[in-house]
This record gives structure tokens, C-alpha cells and sequence, in this order.
């Protein structure tokens, strides 16, 4: 059974292993047989601003509709952090046609399933349902895009649901709040520093008024992201959406994007805390730049090579080798803003933190000392176009590839142009971004030990 | 936990393919004065129709049984360049030797640690160069491997499941390895609050029935387990007549079913031991507090002893649970979250298994709600057998769960977790196709009948972990007097007082005064 060591966020990636020539002996080449369908989609952007894709797919009788508005936990304001996703349970409040807490029970009161997640950089509201059922779902989007309710009543009672939520996932469970203490030591300016969940102090600051205006700024069209996926015809489905969300009109003014930057860090930090955790935790992170970047590429490889499967380089160093470590990984989380590229060891009882540090560096100067082998490069594409054709089986699956690619990327040829890309990348490449990041100026180190073993 | 093959069926989570956007999902939430509609003339009016329906029909499947008795179901789909295996091995911890808990879960974690022809670490270097991704694991009524591959390398795919899963080396120094990670994991757990309630809501109810016990076994019983057994494990439940394997995505008929033949056809059957037929204890009302000083919330648990999988009631009484705490109704999540605040989520669900099956509720609050939230729960408990359920609610719970059936035939995965649920809880296959039927046809009635046959509000178990002092006056006052507390670092689940180390004699009431 899987430990529930670490929280939800890139690194259940199970981690595991590295380098090895037997791994050339058995590669299948990735030019071979095995490429990914190209996605199908078309494009349109309604007179209001709004985006809209559309990729049909016949072979389940089945419509996902997905609303991605471009606001995430980066765009809050000082005091108000946690607000983009108190908000997004807001938008469950009803609307003009909808009643209060009734969006959920009428989409899975037709057989649907619908819900929504924050991340730092977009707010997204989904919904699966049976196919004939899709102008419900448009409908009621349009619905709580243009005429929200706002009761006084039913925003604190939310609030006091946020709070649990922010106590279950973060404060309640061991390493629950690992991405905070990282968030928080390595960013000074940019929003990053504070975790999507904010803190119990500004949820309980944010008001009504806080409500009315996040929704005015930042939930209007020509902020949002409209994107079908399964079975439905797109010229009817097109005729549908321009009746529903036509009417919403352009927004008064543009959305602000004036995101504090993060001065770039010119000296390694070190952190030790402690935390009611049952082993030690050390991690070793550098600043790395945005999703998109020419670097970002090469970045997402080196995750491969340092973390996937119990070949790649930390899992087999730190855990089977060495056996410093429960769990270990190291990956990029790569975002619209410079982000993260950090790495992980839980601590074995009887090892050091210290020692864990020092093999986890290790693995980061190895990049930078010598070109990864063939094999492993190789090994990193192959198990890169495993997760990409994996990772659009659904409906669900492919809306958020085309989505990401609209809002982040603004760069909707992103969803499926991104596979050459990393088909080309070489092991200079990874060696030349190693170089760029992975160093000691650019590094924050914590320690992060059980309560009662000393901090010094 | 013990992981179920329950309605949602066999674990396939174990390689994180994720798309790496998580963010903070919030679970369901389903007021006034408009935040934008000021100036705009948004019309009122009632939801679109909806268009015509489509047909809808189970993807097509196959199912053959080897001459060794291995059954092999086959789904395939070709959308993407992928397939799957899917092995099930019909044991797990239920089939742990006595006072070896860990046994299955260690057999499962060395599956790929090593095989008669390769190291661990030569495995790991196959799978992974092919780009694919090979998971094992064990819950109460199986042991499983999956491995997942792009299509060009399903021959290879295939010699690598039938090597790990027939020719486990079991080398002392892996076990050392897989033991070390076995009990440095129950570190973490046992410090778990959402770990440690479902695991004493389960031995509550289950009693030390094996479903009673955890899975992942405790640190005693993992130091005693040695290659023997793992080894007598391994012989005794890993044969062809006791398999289902499932192959999944872009091959042939042909080709799924010779590469099957071809791996394991070879492989002799062998007779397979029963279980020793051990009955769950009756319901008793007990309420266990597990302290842990330092919780911000409480995690609670209320559970029952029910209906195996297979069992004639098992629909209605799916249906009923679902109508407590389930998708498409729900009545803990509205008197809970929707009404009150007092939770993110509140959920409950039947745990049907192969010998004995349970309903299980749980939630969460923060301490200073702890009573409250207890007393609404247990009351929604108390409402099932003693009123008729609405034909409304009824009908709004039918509608989810006969009309999101297509959502559940998307990718090929979702079709194998139904096929092999069937196959392996033995079930007619025509209960697939049947599936709406079956769930419309329950009525008001059926779901009192079944209510009053398994529910029984005043025998359940309830656990809550968290800050016993500052939540245990809450409990006084709400009507739950009788109450053990038991601190979290003394916790043992194979103790019938769930206490460690009770001297002989000493009295086990909570911090009281110890007499001889």
C-alpha cells in the first residue's frame, strides 16, 4: 500500500532509479511504431473576449466541459492569500437561474459529476456528464459567470468550510505542510511564497466585499478558457455557447496582471524548523524559471532522470543504495512564474539529515559534472511520451492539455507541439540547464526535524 | 487501510502518471444579491433541454479460462498507443499467517525486487527504459501487479509480469530492504490521524477477524516474518487457477490471448487452500478515542458490519448507503458541510469484500466541534431504518448512479476495473449490462428493509481521533458516556483492550489510579 508519506502534488509520482547500460540494450526507439495521436480541436474567440475550444471526440456518449478562468493564488492580495480558492467554493453559491448549493445535485442529478480546484495560477470548474446533457452544463457556467449571488450567510459558513479544509489537508496530517515551509523560506516578493490554501488569519479577514470584486476583476470573459471535449457536434455546440455566454458582456476594464517579481536570490539560504513529523525531512531546492522557457523542457527531463521509476538516479542513490531515505525525489514544479526545481528525502530513523543533504547535492553537481548517458535520456522520452499518451485517455484528460495551453502557454499549438520538443532534447541540453540552476547561490536548503530534537 | 476491491475496484493508482496541475480539489459543494449582475439584464429563465440520447452500451470484452484454470479478460482500445496489465492474485492479508500481519504486503513490495534470472535493479532498469511502469500491492482479498506499456512493447511487458509474478527471488537482503521500508512507513502512519481511524474503525468492526486487522501488519509482526513464509506464501496462493489477468488497450484478441498463453499457459495448477471460515463478531456499541494532544481536528469514523460483495441485498443496500453518504444524495454531506459548516467533507461507503463486508462513515472537524458533529452524524444513522426514504431522494440518487454509467466506460482502465470485479467476486457477468436496471429498480421499501436489516444505530463502532482532553466533555454532553481512551503511542490492534503492554491486573480506565 502506498505510504502516505508526502502530500498531493507532483511527487506521488512514485519515485524511483537511474543510469545503466543494460537500460540500452532493451530500448524500444521512440520514433518507432508509437506515436501519439495529434489532438483535434478548433478555436474560437467569442466579440466578449471569451476563448473557446472544441474537440470532439464520438467514442463514449459522454461531454466534458471545462471553465479555466486565468486567476490563481499569485494574483492576491497582501492579506488576503487563500482568497482565489474561498472564492472558487463561492461559485457553488448559486446564481440568478441556479439556486444556492444546487449546481453539484443537478449535474450528478442527470448522471454528471462535476467540481473545481485552485492552483496558484488558474481556477478551473469542471463537468463530465452524459452527452445530451452538455447545454445544461454551458448553461449554468454562463450562469454563475455573469450573475453570481453573494450572501453575507453563506460566505462565512464557506469560510468555516475552507478552514476545515486548510486543517485536513495541511495542518492535520504529517508532512501536510511541507510545500508551505518550502514556499515560504525560498520566496521573499512573488506571491509563490504562500501556499493556494492561505492562511486561517486572511480567511478570516477576507470579506463580502473582497467576494464582489474578485469576481468583477477576474471572472469575465475575456479572463476565461471555454473548453469541450467528447461527443457533441461543434457547429450546434457553438451556436449554444454564443447564445449563453455571448450575452455576458466584455469587462470594463483588463485584468490586472501586476505580479510582484521575485528578486533573484545571490546567496544559498539555509533553514532548520521543527515539526511534529515522525522522521526528519531535508530538502534541497533552486530556483528555475516558467513554464514555457526554452529551459523548461530540459528541466522536465531532468525530472525524469532524477525521480521516475526505481532506476532514476535519487530513488536508487538515496533509497536502495545508501537506504538514507523512506522516500526521496527530485523534480521541477514549473509554473507560469519561475518556480521550483526541488528535491526531497524523507529521512530513515538512524541516518542523518545531514547526510541525506550532502547525497542529494551530490546528484544535483553530477548533472552539472558530467552529460547524463544516452540511455538515460533516452529512458526520460520514452517514459515522458508513456505519461503524455496516458495522460490523454479522457475527456478530462485532453480538455486540460488544451486548456493549459490556451491560458498558460496563451499558445493553444502548445497542447500537442510540446512532443517534439522533448523528442529533440539532448544530453547537452540537460547538462546546460544543470549548469544555469542547480547552484549553491541559488539553493535553499531545510531542515525540517521532529518537534523536540533540536533546532539549532 | 486495507484496500478493497470495492465498488471502484482494484487499486491502478500506483504509478503517479499525474498531470502535474493538482491543485486543491474541493470536494462537493453544490445566497444573495448578484456580484455583476448590477446593470446587466440577464435574462430569468429555466435550464435548456437536454438533446436527444444516446445509445449507450458496454464496450465489448472477452473472457477465457486457460487449461490451468488462469482467467484472462481482454478489453481492447485503440485510441492510444497503450496497454495494460492487470494481474490479480485471489489472497491478500485475510491470508496472512496468524500473528504475521504484513506477510501479502511484503510478498507484493518484493515482486519486482528481484526474480530467479534478474536483480531488482535490473528489473527496474527494464521497465523503465521502455518508458513503462510496473506497480505491485496487496489489499484484504488479493495481491496484484500492474504494469502499464506503450503497445510496441507488450511481448516484453509480458515476460517481465510472468518472471516477477512466477520467480520471486525473495533474497534475504531485499527483505532486510522491503522490512526496513515497511516499518519505517508504519512510522508515519501511525502518527497519521486519517491512518490510525480507519484502521480502528476496521478492527472494531471486524473484530480479529483477519479483515480486522491492517494489512500493512505492525512492527512486531513484520520482524517475525521470515523468507519462509514469504516463500509458503508465494507457493500456496500464486497458481494460475487462483489468477485473473486483464490485458488492456491497443493489441489483438489474438495477441492478448496467445502472449498469455505463451507466459503463463506452462504454469501447473495447484489446489488452492480455503479460508478458514472465521465469522466476524456481532455489532457492539463500543467508542474508542485514540489521544493525539497536538490534533487541530478530529478524524471520526462509524462503521458497521454489513453484507459481503456478493450477497442478493447488495444493490438496495449500496443504494441506501450512498443515500447516507454517497454520491448523488448524501445526507451526512448536507446536515454536515452544506447546512453547517462544521466540515469539508463527510462520506460513507460499503466496504463489501469476498467473506464479510461494512458501511463505513467518516469525517472530519475541528476539535471544538467534535460532539456536535457526532451527535448529527449518528442521529443521520438513526433516520434510515425509522423513516421511508422520499421518492424524491430516492430518485435523485437512482438518477446519478444509473445515469453516470457511461462516465464509468470511458478509458479502457475504467471497463477492465468492472470486468474483473465481476470476475472476481464471482459475480454474473450479465450484472454489468444490467447495471441501471438494477439500481432503478429499488424502491422506497427495499431501501427501508435493508436499512432495518444492517443498520443498527445503537451497535455501532465509532472511533474519533484527536484531542481527547479538550473533545471528551463534548461527548459527555451530547450522550456518549461510555468511552475508552486510549493514547495514540499506546495504541495496539492485536490487543483486545487495543492497549500495549497491559500488565496482568491493571485496571484500563482512562489515566485512573492503577490497584492491585
Amino acid at each position: 500500500m502506498p505510504v502516505p508519506v508526502a502530500p498531493r502534488r507532483p511527487w506521488r509520482i512514485a519515485g524511483v532509479l537511474a543510469a545503466c547500460g543494460l537500460a540500452a540494450l532493451v530500448l524500444a526507439p521512440l520514433q518507432a511504431a508509437v506515436h501519439p495521436p495529434k489532438l483535434q480541436y478548433q478555436m474560437t474567440t467569442l466579440p466578449n473576449g471569451l476563448r473557446v475550444i472544441l474537440s470532439e471526440d464520438h467514442s463514449t456518449p459522454i461531454v466534458h466541459v471545462s471553465l479555466w478562468y486565468h486567476v490563481g493564488s499569485k494574483n492576491e492580495r497582501p492579506g488576503r492569500t487563500g482568497f482565489a480558492h474561498l472564492f472558487e467554493h463561492m461559485m457553488f453559491k448559486g446564481s440568478k437561474n441556479v439556486e444556492p448549493e444546487s449546481h453539484t445535485s443537478i449535474i450528478a442529478g442527470v448522471g454528471g459529476r462535476s467540481n473545481a480546484y485552485t492552483t496558484e495560477d488558474e481556477t478551473v470548474f469542471w463537468q463530465t456528464l452524459p452527452a445530451h446533457f452538455m447545454p445544461l452544463a454551458l448553461w449554468m457556467e454562463a450562469d454563475r459567470m455573469a450573475t453570481l449571488r453573494v450572501d453575507e450567510t453563506a460566505f462565512r459558513r464557506e469560510r468555516e468550510v475552507v478552514k476545515e479544509e486548510r486543517r485536513m489537508r495541511i495542518e492535520n496530517q504529517p508532512y501536510g505542510r511541507l510545500s508551505e515551509i518550502i514556499y515560504d523560506h525560498a520566496f521573499t516578493a512573488h506571491p509563490y511564497k504562500h501556499p493556494t490554501i492561505g492562511s486561517m488569519a486572511d480567511l478570516e479577514a477576507a470579506s463580502i466585499a473582497d467576494v464582489r470584486e474578485f469576481h468583477d476583476t477576474y471572472y469575465v470573459p475575456e479572463n476565461a478558457v471555454l473548453t469541450v471535449v467528447g461527443d457533441f457536434d461543434t457547429a450546434p455546440t457553438l451556436q449554444l455557447i454564443t447564445q449563453y455566454f455571448g450575452r455576458i458582456p466584455k469587462a470594463a476594464r483588463p485584468v490586472p496582471r501586476d505580479i510582484p517579481k521575485e528578486p533573484a536570490q545571490t546567496r544559498e539560504r539555509r533553514v532548520t524548523v521543527e515539526e511534529a513529523w515522525p522522521l526528519p525531512a531535508v530538502v534541497v531546492a533552486y530556483h528555475v524559471t516558467y513554464d514555457g522557457h526554452p529551459d523548461s523542457y530540459p528541466l522536465h527531463i531532468t525530472s525524469k532522470i532524477l525521480s521516475d521509476g526505481q532506476s532514476a538516479r535519487i530513488p536508487r542513490s538515496l533509497v536502495y543504495e545508501k537506504r538514507l531515505a523512506l522516500t526521496a525525489f527530485g523534480s521541477g514544479n514549473i509554473t507560469e512564474d519561475p518556480n521550483l526545481f526541488y528535491a526531497v528525502a524523507i529521512v530513515q530513523p538512524g541516518r542523518s539529515p545531514a547526510e541525506a543533504e550532502a547525497a542529494l547535492i551530490a546528484e544535483f553537481e553530477k548533472l552539472k559534472q558530467e552529460p547524463v548517458t544516452g540511455g538515460e535520456l533516452q529512458r526520460a522520452k520514452n517514459q515522458f511520451a508513456r505519461d503524455y499518451i496516458v495522460g490523454r485517455e479522457s475527456n478530462q484528460d485532453k480538455a486540460l492539455h488544451l486548456a493549459h495551453a490556451a491560458v498558460i502557454h496563451n499558445d493553444i499549438t502548445t497542447a500537442d507541439g510540446e512532443f517534439e520538443i522533448f523528442t529533440n532534447i539532448t544530453t547537452a541540453d540537460v547538462q546546460r540547464v544543470a549548469r544555469t540552476y542547480f547552484n549553491a547561490a541559488n539553493r535553499v536548503v531545510i531542515h525540517i526535524l521532529p518537534k523536540g530534537t533540536g533546532s539549532r | 487501510m486495507t484496500g478493497h476491491l470495492g465498488g471502484t475496484g482494484v487499486p491502478l493508482r500506483l504509478w503517479g502518471l499525474t498531470v502535474a496541475l493538482a491543485g486543491l480539489v474541493t470536494g462537493l459543494c453544490v445566497s444573495v444579491a448578484g456580484a455583476q449582475s448590477a446593470g446587466l439584464n440577464w435574462p430569468s429563465e429555466r435550464p435548456p433541454r437536454p438533446l436527444a440520447a444516446r445509445e449507450v452500451r458496454f464496450p465489448p470484452y472477452e473472457v477465457r479460462t486457460l487449461p490451468n484454470g488462469l482467467k484472462v479478460v481482454v478489453v481492447l482500445h485503440h485510441e492510444q498507443p497503450a496497454v495494460t496489465m492487470r494481474l490479480l492474485v485471489g489472497a491478500g492479508a485475510a491470508a496472512d499467517p496468524q500473528g504475521k500481519g504484513g506477510t501479502s504486503n511484503l510478498v507484493a513490495s518484493l515482486l519486482d525486487q528481484g526474480t530467479t534470472s534478474r536483480t531488482a535493479q535490473q528489473i527496474a532498469d527494464q521497465i523503465d527504459s521502455i518508458g513503462g511502469a510496473l506497480g505491485t500491492g496487496s489489499g484484504s482479498d488479493l495481491t496484484f501487479a500492474n504494469v502499464v506499456v506503450m503497445k510496441d512493447s507488450f511481448g516484453l511487458a509480458m515476460d517481465l509480469l510472468g518472471d516477477v509474478v512466477r520467480n520471486p527471488a525473495f533474497s534475504p537482503d531485499e527483505i532486510d530492504r522491503q522490512k526496513q521500508q515497511a516499518v519505517s512507513a508504519l512510522q508515519v502512519s501511525a502518527n497519521d490521524p486519517d491512518y490510525v481511524a480507519s484502521v480502528v474503525v476496521e478492527r472494531l468492526v471486524y473484530g480479529f477477524h483477519p479483515y480486522g486487522l491492517p494489512g500493512s501488519g505492525t512492527e512486531a509482526s513484520i520482524s517475525g516474518i521470515t523468507r519462509e513464509d514469504l516463500q509458503a506464501f508465494h507457493k500456496r496462493y500464486f497458481v494460475p487457477n487462483n489468477m485473473i489477468l486483464g490485458i488492456v488497450g491497443d493489441v489483438t484478441s489474438e495477441e492478448a490471448f496467445a502472449a498469455a498463453d505463451r507466459v503463463f499457459g506452462n504454469w501447473p495448477r495447484a489446489d488452492v487452500p480455503a479460508p478458514a471460515p472465521t465469522a466476524p463478531p456481532p455489532s457492539t456499541r463500543r467508542v474508542v478515542v485514540i489521544d493525539k494532544p497536538d490534533a487541530v481536528q478530529t478524524e471520526i469514523r462509524i462503521g458497521q458490519l454489513a453484507i459481503p460483495r456478493k450477497h442478493p441485498d447488495y444493490t438496495a443496500f449500496d443504494v441506501a448507503v450512498k443515500i447516507l453518504g454517497g454520491e448523488g444524495a448524501n445526507r451526512l454531506q448536507r446536515v454536515l458541510r452544506s447546512e453547517r459548516g462544521l466540515t469539508y467533507g463527510a462520506e460513507a461507503d460499503t466496504n463489501a469484500m469476498k467473506q464479510a463486508g461494512a458501511y463505513v462513515a467518516e469525517t472530519d472537524t475541528r476539535t471544538e466541534t467534535t460532539g456536535e458533529v457526532l451527535r448529527l452524524a449518528i442521529d443521520e444513522f438513526g433516520k434510515l431504518p425509522r423513516q421511508r426514504v422520499f421518492e424524491r431522494e430516492l430518485a435523485d440518487a437512482q438518477a446519478y448512479l444509473a445515469g453516470s454509467f457511461p462516465l464509468t466506460i470511458e478509458t479502457p482502465n475504467e471497463i477492465a476495473t468492472q470486468v474483473l470485479n465481476a470476475v472476481f467476486y464471482d459475480l454474473p457477468m450479465s450484472d454489468i449490462p444490467t447495471y441501471r436496471e438494477r439500481v432503478q429498480a429499488v424502491t422506497p421499501d427495499d431501501i427501508l428493509r435493508v436499512s432495518q436489516r444492517y443498520i443498527q444505530p445503537d451497535r455501532l463502532s465509532i472511533v474519533l481521533v484527536g484531542n481527547a482532553t479538550f473533545f471528551l466533555p463534548q461527548l459527555r454532553a451530547v450522550g456518549f458516556t461510555d468511552v475508552e481512551v486510549i493514547p495514540l503511542d499506546q495504541l495496539d490492534l492485536t490487543s483486545p483492550t487495543l492497549r500495549r503492554d497491559q500488565a496482568p491486573g491493571a485496571r484500563t480506565g482512562a489515566g485512573g489510579p492503577r490497584t492491585r
